[in-house]
């Protein structure tokens, strides 16, 4: 009572009108809510449910943008330690445990750095070009199927997924919106006031715009197989077994695309736009603090993007290698249905999730106690905690993989995402840099007539085969 | 130490030395007056008997009383290094015709010769300074150029002050114009 | 002292005291004095479509604070100008007022990646005034150093090349190399960088133990890591492609540039300091001169390759060397006290980067009276301004970083 009232006696005037509303709104926030929530809860839910569209519009939204900056944040850690590990070095090893941690800090200090206008640049433009780069790298998550949907029962076929909209033209889309990166770019090295900044802002939109061409060539080759530019369309008949994936049918167009990529992503060895040894660091050269963050996450999504893109139009998206169901009907069995209902056990259930814990992590603990006499209990105890968490989070995720399919899909959607961002990456510590003029020469002279290529085999081989 | 060379450039350059050839252990060394200096370089560099083809060196000297431009070249047809002194240069215009006509990479070497002792070299099409600002006005190299602890001298000659380096020049008595004969 | 400078007011943006706060908008001709030289006005005139790129002191690639202003028309290099000075020690001048033992560790710190042949060829010149004798141990001793610093000094010429066309793993490994020999050096000299080793009439002391460890340990997989290393880059398309056919350079421009050293020896003229005016024990050593680019000239793979070469050929001197090092002291007798006859001295070795050589004037007391410094790395950085001319930009930097040029020997 006495450390209150000195408490009390030593806080400011305004303090002393702060404190306790702020009490009052910790406890009254909570209760206002629920019954605010009580009152108009029907008739929200009334709206929202008949307004799912825009819903799932704005959920997908959040989401999307929710989930590009921990994507930046993993690749860039992946990034820091691959190539440290390719250059014989550690990498960030400090930060969190084994550095985990160094690229959400990283994060916080580019928030915190001055946020600096050089003098005679296009404040607007300026300010704006950074936001241009991040929107149009993460508006395209939109279309990206992250997991399969359900089988409809009527037609056969799978509806939905974990698709922020799954729109009939989402390859177009995807294209149109990454290829308005350049107009950020320019504009970035434009309003720089820089020459460095200039070249670098030229040097890029020259490279995009060159390798948009080969880029979307060499996928209409595909779009001719699969007969449809939606993603989820694209990756709904790559199921089954691996040979079905589209990159067995279009390897070149595969060939194509990851080099194109590469370049749309402004990676090595297409990053002469960021040439920090030539010309500091291109078209980002006066930006610091936020703006910099902005542009400097952009290039990390467009990876992500880059990766995922990959993975769904040539490796088969969300499909798991191998057909479980075919394999499971030669044997003769049906694929497990988890039908679990916790309630059908009753007190068991309590029992169950009270008793589990404590006799799980006493089982796993053991072995470690006993090995060594002068391990404390408590320590022992520890260690079997974290391998009981371990053990039901593997089991909960087995269950969760056989029971519900876009889990599943979800997982093997990302362990092929970052393989192949890992590869971006690898080719990053391997390469030098291309010249100018070579990247040019190579997209007009070498991509292009190949994607042509492409495309006439493909339609030859459809019309021959539709023919016989 | 090679006699044949003395006697060969005594045989074809003598009139324009304006001093002994000396030789001391591989190096043999002539002097010339700058006028003739363009000359005697054509023929050592372009004539197939001498053949000085590597230019290894171009350095400025202020003797005190006058200031010298050495060259060192090399040849394949002796085993000595040639050193060729343009020495008579006076201290208040020195003058030589540049070397940037026989060797186009003696260019920045006479600018530095010239940034540090003022030396103009003629016939140089980029005579600006390499080192200091383009607009310094003295020249560092020079004898009457002094570094601020140039009064002090070494342990064996007397004390250091280092610490003194504040003081002005003037009031320190023990600076030593410092010569060397030719 | 010197007479101060009347600082003429102008608006050169680089200019710190000048707050750019009217004319802000134009890009200022540089410099702003109007130019006083032929050259300087063929340079500093603009043509149409045509800018300066100004690659300023500090800058992540120019080996050192080196500004070149590069005259460019979009990406091609029109004319270019390095701008020297930034690292200016005035060693010269310092030298004029130092002991001639001082002078070893003054004279270090000019190209400071290959400090040993930075001392060589003073001690050598020094040693030709005072008329001494350097007794055999320790001439092999230097040789035997001096090699190992090539071998460790074109190891990081590998590493910076690929640094400056973009690939980031093989500097490390070059470190890895330089720091390996570095250590063995710091085991007898006691130091890893600017090493202070070689003394007038010798060198400061006797291999030791941990030294010779090391150095076997080295020697045993000196050729593989070698082989491993080569194979990083040489096979590498993008590599070689942004290298072949940049910087030709013929045997007769290299000469009437007084260009030296490997630069030369790609250029196909087989000089080199070593075999063409033998010093310390050479005669007495089996090793080839590798020459490249022996018709029509050598461009800038030529030059990476040729650097190759030489470790290898250095590897096989340091082999020699091991087998045949005779015993006895390390440093000839002399008193503390240097003071030469009056007199003149020229003394030159072969760097790795060219033919380094020192002239010394003693005019009979304890200081020289003139020390010049003949760098190799300044002479070749004409090259660049001739090479460049009609390249993109990104090869300045590959034409620059093939001529391996160390800041601190061209500014001295």
């Amino acid at each position: 009572m006495t450390t209150l009232s000195r408490s009390w006696g030593n806080m400011t005037t305004l303090g002393k009108v702060v404190v306790p509303l702020l009490l009052l709104v910790l406890v009254g926030g909570p209760i206002l809510t629920i019954a605010v929530g009580l009152w108009v809860g029907p008739w929200l839910l009334g709206v929202l449910s008949s307004n799912m569209g825009i819903v799932r519009f704005v959920v997908a939204i959040t989401g999307v943008l929710l989930f590009s900056i921990p994507a930046a944040f993993i690749i860039i850690y992946m990034e820091l330690k691959v190539i440290a590990q390719m250059n014989l070095r550690v990498g960030p090893d400090r930060v969190g445990p084994a550095g985990a941690a160094h690229s959400v800090v990283a994060g916080l200090k580019v928030l915190t750095k001055e946020d600096f206008t050089p003098k005679s640049a296009d404040v607007i433009v300026f300010t704006w070009a950074p936001v241009i780069v991040f929107l149009t790298a993460v508006m395209t998550f939109l279309v990206i199927p992250f997991g399969p949907g359900f089988i409809d029962p009527v037609t056969g076929e799978r509806v939905g997924g974990l698709v922020g909209q799954d729109m009939n033209i989402g390859l177009l889309y995807m294209f149109a919106v990454g290829g308005m990166t350049v107009v950020g770019l320019l504009l970035a090295g434009w309003s720089s006031f820089n020459k460095y900044s200039l070249l670098g802002g030229l040097r890029s939109a020259a490279q995009v715009v060159s390798y948009e061409i080969p880029l979307t060539l060499s996928v209409v080759g595909l779009i001719l197989l699969a007969g449809t530019m939606s993603l989820q369309g694209i990756a709904n008949q790559q199921e089954g077994w691996f040979t079905n994936w589209f990159v067995f049918r279009q390897p070149l167009g595969a060939l194509i695309f990851f080099i194109a990529a590469t370049a749309e992503a402004n990676r090595t060895p297409f990053d002469l736009t960021e040439a920090d040894s030539e010309i500091v660091a291109g078209f980002a050269t006066e930006y610091s603090g936020m703006r910099f963050g902005f542009l400097f996450f952009a290039e990390y999504v467009n990876v992500f993007i880059v990766s995922a893109l990959i993975t769904t139009l040539f490796f088969g998206a969300w499909n798991a290698p191998i057909d479980i169901n075919a394999i499971l009907a030669l044997v003769g069995l049906t694929p497990p249905v988890i039908a679990l209902d916790p309630g059908s056990l009753g007190i068991g259930l309590l029992v169950l999730i009270g008793l589990a814990p404590v006799v799980l992590t006493a089982l796993f603990a053991l072995p470690f106690y006993l090995a060594k006499s002068s391990r404390p209990a408590w320590k022992a105890l520890l260690i079997g905690f974290v391998l009981f968490n371990l053990f039901a989070m593997g089991i909960l995720t087995l269950l969760a993989y056989i029971g519900w399919g876009w889990f599943a899909g979800l997982i093997w959607f990302f362990i092929k995402s970052f393989a192949f961002v890992f590869v971006f990456v690898w080719m990053r510590g391997t390469f030098p840099r291309v010249r100018i003029d070579h990247l040019m020469g190579f997209a007009w002279k070498w991509l292009l007539p190949a994607a042509l290529l492409n495309l006439f085999l493909t339609a030859t081989a459809i019309v021959v085969v539709k023919s016989l | 130490m090679d006699r044949s060379l003395r006697t060969r450039l005594d045989a074809r350059f003598g009139a324009q030395l304006t001093g002994p050839i000396r030789q001391r252990h591989d190096e043999t060394e002539i002097r010339l007056g700058a006028g003739d200096l363009i000359e005697v370089m054509t023929v050592l560099h372009d004539d197939p008997d001498w053949e000085f083809v590597v230019l290894a060196d171009l350095a400025g000297v202020d003797t005190g009383e006058q200031m010298q431009v050495v060259y060192h070249l090399w040849s394949a047809r002796t085993p000595d290094w040639l050193r060729v002194v343009a020495d008579g240069l006076p201290r208040e215009d020195p003058r030589i015709p540049s070397l940037t006509g026989l060797w186009p990479g003696a260019e920045w070497m006479e600018r530095e010769t010239y940034d540090m002792f003022g030396i103009i070299f003629e016939g140089n099409r980029d005579l600006r300074r390499i080192y200091m600002p383009p607009d310094y006005t003295s020249f560092p190299l020079r004898k009457d150029f002094y570094l601020p602890d140039d009064a002090a001298r070494s342990p064996g000659g007397g004390v250091r002050h280092v610490e003194r380096s504040h003081v002005p020049v003037q009031a320190t008595e023990r600076v030593v114009r410092r010569t060397v004969k030719a | 002292m010197t007479e101060q400078s009347n600082h003429r007011p102008h608006l050169s943006s680089d200019d710190p005291r000048i707050m750019l706060d009217g004319e802000i908008g134009q890009f200022e001709n540089v410099p702003p004095y109007p130019p006083r030289t032929e050259r300087e006005a063929e340079f500093y005139t603009l043509a149409d479509g045509e800018m300066f790129l100004n690659m300023g002191p500090q800058h992540p690639s120019t080996h050192g604070v080196l500004r070149v202003v590069l005259k460019i028309n979009g990406e091609q290099v029109v004319d270019l100008d390095p701008v020297l000075g930034y690292l200016h020690r005035g060693v010269e001048k310092l030298c004029e007022n130092s002991d001639y033992h001082h002078i070893i560790s003054q004279v270090d710190p000019l190209e400071y990646v290959s400090s040993l042949f930075m001392e060589w060829a003073p001690v050598m010149a020094f040693e030709k005034l005072l008329d001494v004798q350097v007794p055999r141990r320790a001439e092999y001793i230097r040789v035997l150093t001096g090699e190992l610093l090539r071998v460790s000094s074109h190891a990081l010429y590998q590493g910076w090349m690929a640094l400056d066309l973009g690939g980031l793993a093989p500097i490390l490994y070059s470190f890895i190399e330089r720091d390996e020999i570095v250590e063995m050096l710091a085991a007898i000299t006691g130091q890893r960088m600017l090493f202070n080793y070689f003394r007038i009439g010798g060198v400061n002391g006797d291999l030791n133990h941990e030294f010779m460890s090391r150095l076997g340990d080295w020697m045993s997989r000196a050729l593989k890591m070698h082989e491993t290393n080569i194979a990083l880059l040489n096979e590498n398309e993008i590599f070689v492609r942004r290298m072949r056919g940049i910087g030709k350079v013929d045997k007769d421009t290299a000469l009437r540039m007084a260009v030296t050293g490997p630069n030369l020896r790609a250029a196909g003229v087989p000089f080199d300091v070593r075999r063409a005016h033998p010093y310390s024990v050479y005669p007495e050593l089996e090793f080839d001169i590798p020459v490249r680019g022996a018709n029509g000239g050598g461009d800038s793979l030529d030059r990476y390759l040729l650097r190759l070469d030489e470790v290898r050929e250095s590897i096989r001197i340091i082999d020699q060397c091991l087998h045949n090092m005779p015993d006895g002291p390390v440093m000839a007798r002399l008193p503390r006290l240097l003071r030469p006859r009056p007199g003149r001295a020229w003394a030159a070795v072969e760097a790795p980067r060219g033919l380094y050589g020192t002239y010394a004037i003693s005019d009979g007391t304890d200081q020289p009276f003139r020390m010049k410094i003949h760098d190799p790395s300044f002479v070749n950085m004409q090259l660049v301004g001739m090479l460049m001319k009609g390249n993109l930009i990104a090869d300045t930097m590959a034409v620059m970083a093939s001529i391996d040029p160390v800041m601190g020997g061209i500014d001295k």
